[in-house]
């Protein structure tokens, strides 16, 4: 176990050098220089500005300095946030996406989980049904519609939530539940499809025959070796939720990285869009390595190799 | 898990959510009597530091947190700042300022005439990295000080103790008081910028202040931040606001959501947004000094192309095909306004007839619309440079305004003659920067934007040498009137406003460029709301004096 862990944490790193190095040079060939208003400058004041950010020297020598930055924990400073160092942007602003990732994970893969049990249990009823219906509607429509949706009528009609804004835990929830609506269908149609399988195999026939309770059934036999696929589906969605939240973000006025790593780009903010690229690429490893631990845990037949099979 | 425990599951969680969200919805709303106010702005602050400031959001924080000589007022107007009288010398070149003594810093500290000396070094200064250095150039020695070739003490401003300031210039600068009123001349407290180190500016706890707000719960990133009265600013008796919120929105309909719930007091509406509340009592339409238009190619790489725009009735041809009316109201929509010319509209009034200097320079055919004097010029212009055909290619950037504007002229340019083919390239704004500044392109829909209150922001830019005409329109009339706005007539307000009116007059009837809409800003500002001071250009925004209704 510990050698297979080693060999994956090797193996990050190894990624995320990768990722770096490629993500250093890709951003060079972008057109242009993180100057903001280029055209007004002479070009005496365009070589010292670039001078005093290093820019004036040559890529490879930039890259070197990047690399060695990094491995002494710099991530350089941001260019549009005048001297912030591109860590603590990252450190602020990753927080609240990682929260409503987080949150909306939880919520979708808890409810999710409920749907497609209903789902698989009161097969072709409607309440099978309606949760299909529930699940296309969560996959069909797109979550900044729905975050439009619910601000418009349970923020601004209703009143119920905050319309926007970041001031505590209740200005979470209309963006949670907007992000919420895919895991949630995503995991429902999983589980209902791999539940219908499971509760037709002849050991759910044998516990029946051995008089055990529907609950027991369902909760001990069916739900659990149903869980253990959904794992590996967890682990990319909670990325994409703590990442890929930008739209939405930006409709709830929540301060996340996204919509910044996407500015980053436009104004040729390099070490914001290399911190935010190797941020990402080290959460999604993490979370993949974590999802294969887990997967381990959960199913006592999985056994981790040293050879990593 | 049963159907019944599903359905316990659900009903707690619901609850929950919603017990919750009655908690958090318990905010008050920002119309309350008192003298309180939320504004959204449309992109988080970079920073506070007045050497980096660069962009409008910055600027207008710091424009009422601090201030320098002069406050911009109504129509750009100098107002009293920091200095209580001004003297100018007979040839423009050296002004002398004198200081009001009961102006402090948030600190404590006294702003002396030591301040200016100091944050003025302080921006000119090369290891400083401000990108708006060059707005110093003109001030004795500061070009030579950007480009490392004299000492930064060697900059044209002198402290005579305290309170008098002495600044040098190389020429005169004839809206130099105006540039007073620019943040980035503001002054700086050295025990502060010394004390907070790389942190000045980077949060509201990092700097100090000086103007008639102070600024709280800006940690560097976050989305909203306040400005509070400042009890020690010199004229606090006429600040009336007690705190003004900002709020980051970036998406029209979660301001005009936050507007129609009473949450926000201020919001700018998107396009689609205008037409609906163009009629609302709170609509606002705000222009800004940021003018769009086409720049042709004289020196196309493509020698068809580039004869073909040298040819004055061609370019006027393509010019008068687009209706700018037709555009602003039909296609783009989101407030901005048909151009009147090449320098924008509400930016400067003439000094002797009071009139904007958009319609002092009014070329009627230079912005006019006519498809079929456009057809006849377009077939004249071809038969002169002996060609019958032009394969244009348009370039702009990829957002979405610039599409429409894009496809918009095409058509038009299309409707001129079958003979006209046009494609169209949409790029990212810096390799349209990059290609327009390597003449990598046959036409081109720019932008420009004044950086102060003065038509010569504008008009700089196409004399023939300037770096940044793109297409290479040469003209010795417009070169000799900006010339003359610049030197010899610098110091006569009158005849420089003439030469101004001269260049853009000249520009217009060569149809050097062809300006297509002013770019405007429409808001849903709350009526109770009053005394804002908005200016076109410069530091925009000034709450000195709004207050609640």
């Amino acid at each position: 176990m510990r050698k297979y862990l080693l060999k994956r944490i090797f193996y990050l790193f190894l990624t995320l050098f990768i990722v770096a190095t490629v993500t250093f040079f890709l951003m060079k060939l972008m057109p242009g220089t993180p100057l903001q208003n280029e055209a007004k400058l002479t070009a005496s004041e365009k070589a010292s500005i670039l001078a005093q950010y290093g820019l004036d020297k040559p890529v490879w020598l930039q890259y070197l300095i990047y690399i060695g930055g990094i491995f002494k924990g710099s991530l350089g400073l941001s260019f549009q946030f005048s001297d912030q160092a591109v860590s603590y942007l990252i450190g602020s602003r990753m927080g609240p996406s990682m929260q409503l990732g987080g949150q909306a994970m939880v919520v979708g893969v808890i409810f999710g989980i409920i749907l497609g049990a209903i789902g698989a249990i009161r097969k072709d009823t409607w309440a099978d049904r309606l949760a299909t219906i529930v699940s296309i509607l969560g996959i069909a429509v797109p979550s900044f519609v729905l975050a439009i949706l619910l601000q418009y009528y349970l923020g601004l009609k209703l009143g119920w939530f905050p319309v926007a804004g970041w001031e505590g835990f209740a200005y979470t929830i209309l963006p949670t539940l907007a992000l919420a609506a895919s895991p949630l269908a995503e995991t429902a149609r999983f589980i209902r499809t791999d539940m219908v399988d499971v509760l037709s195999s002849d050991y759910i026939e044998l516990a029946k025959a051995k008089g055990l309770s529907k609950f027991g059934i369902v909760y001990h036999h069916a739900l659990r070796n149903s869980l253990i696929p959904m794992v590996t589906l967890i682990g990319p969605l909670a990325a994409a939720l703590m990442t890929g939240s930008m739209v939405v973000e930006n409709i709830f006025s929540v301060p996340g990285i996204g919509e910044q790593f996407v500015k980053s780009i436009l104004v040729n903010d390099y070490p914001t869009i290399m911190g935010v690229t190797i941020f990402y690429s080290a959460l999604l490893c993490l979370l993949l390595l974590l999802t294969d631990i887990v997967y381990g845990i959960i199913d006592p037949r999985i056994r981790l190799s040293g050879n990593g099979d | 898990m049963n159907l019944k425990t599903a359905a316990k599951v659900t009903a707690v969680a619901g609850a929950s959510l919603l017990f919750l969200a009655a908690c958090g919805s318990k905010s008050n709303s920002a119309t309350s009597s008192k003298q309180t106010a939320t504004i959204t702005e449309k992109s988080e602050l970079p920073t506070m530091d007045l050497s980096k400031s660069t962009d409008v959001t910055s600027s207008n924080m710091l424009n009422n947190t601090n201030e320098g000589l002069y406050r911009l007022g109504k129509d750009s107007k100098v107002t009293p700042g920091i200095a209580k009288s001004t003297t100018v010398s007979k040839d423009g070149k050296t002004y002398t300022f004198t200081l009001r003594k009961n102006a402090k810093w948030s600190n404590g500290d006294k702003v002396t005439a030591k301040d200016f000396v100091y944050g003025w070094q302080r921006t000119v200064n090369p290891k400083t990295a401000s990108q708006y250095a060059y707005l110093y150039s003109g001030i004795k020695n500061a070009d030579e000080i950007s480009s490392g070739k004299k000492a930064v003490s060697s900059l044209g401003v002198k402290a005579d103790g305290d309170y008098k300031l002495t600044v040098s210039l190389d020429k005169p600068i004839p809206y130099f008081k105006k540039l007073m009123g620019f943040v980035n001349f503001f002054p700086q407290n050295e025990k502060a910028v010394k004390k907070y180190g790389s942190k000045y500016g980077t949060t509201s706890s990092d700097m100090v202040y000086n103007g008639p707000y102070t600024m709280t719960g800006w940690k560097g990133t976050n989305l909203t931040w306040s400005l509070k009265k400042n009890k020690d600013y010199w004229d606090a008796k006429n600040v009336k606001m007690s705190s003004i919120k900002f709020q980051v929105v970036k998406d029209a309909s979660t301001g005009l959501n936050l507007f129609n719930s009473n949450k926000v007091d201020d919001t700018i509406l998107s396009g689609t947004q205008v037409k609906s509340y163009k009629t609302n009592k709170n609509f606002k339409l705000r222009k800004t000094a940021s003018t769009f238009y086409v720049e042709f190619n004289q020196k196309d790489s493509n020698s068809d192309l580039a004869k073909a725009f040298q040819n004055k009735k061609i370019r006027q041809a393509l010019s008068m095909a687009i209706s700018r009316k037709q555009f602003v109201n039909d296609v783009l929509a989101d407030g901005s306004t048909e151009a009147k010319g090449y320098v924008s509209s509400d930016l400067a009034k003439s000094p002797t007839n009071n009139k904007d200097f958009a319609d002092d320079a009014y070329v009627a055919s230079g912005v006019e619309y006519n498809m079929t004097e456009a057809k006849k010029l377009l077939k004249e212009g071809l038969k002169e440079t002996g060609q019958s055909s032009l394969k244009i290619n348009l370039l702009s950037d990829d957002t979405d305004g610039a599409k429409k504007s894009t496809e918009y002229v095409q058509g038009q340019w299309q409707k001129l003659s079958s003979k006209v083919k046009v494609s169209n390239q949409n790029v990212p704004f810096k390799t349209r920067l990059q290609r327009s500044q390597n003449g990598n392109f046959d036409t081109v829909i720019s932008a420009w934007n004044a950086d102060f209150t003065d038509p010569i922001s504008f008009l700089s830019l196409f004399t023939s040498d300037n770096s940044y005409n793109n297409g290479k329109y040469n003209s010795s009339t417009y070169d000799t009137a900006i010339k003359n706005a610049t030197g010899k007539d610098a110091n006569n307000e009158t005849a420089r406003w003439n030469d101004m009116v001269t260049a853009e007059k000249t520009l217009m009837t060569d149809q050097g460029v062809a300006p297509i809409y002013q770019q405007a800003e429409a808001h849903l500002t709350r009526t109770s709301l009053k005394g804002i001071i908005y200016n076109t250009a410069g530091s925009q925004y000034n709450y000195k004096y709004m207050y609640v209704k």
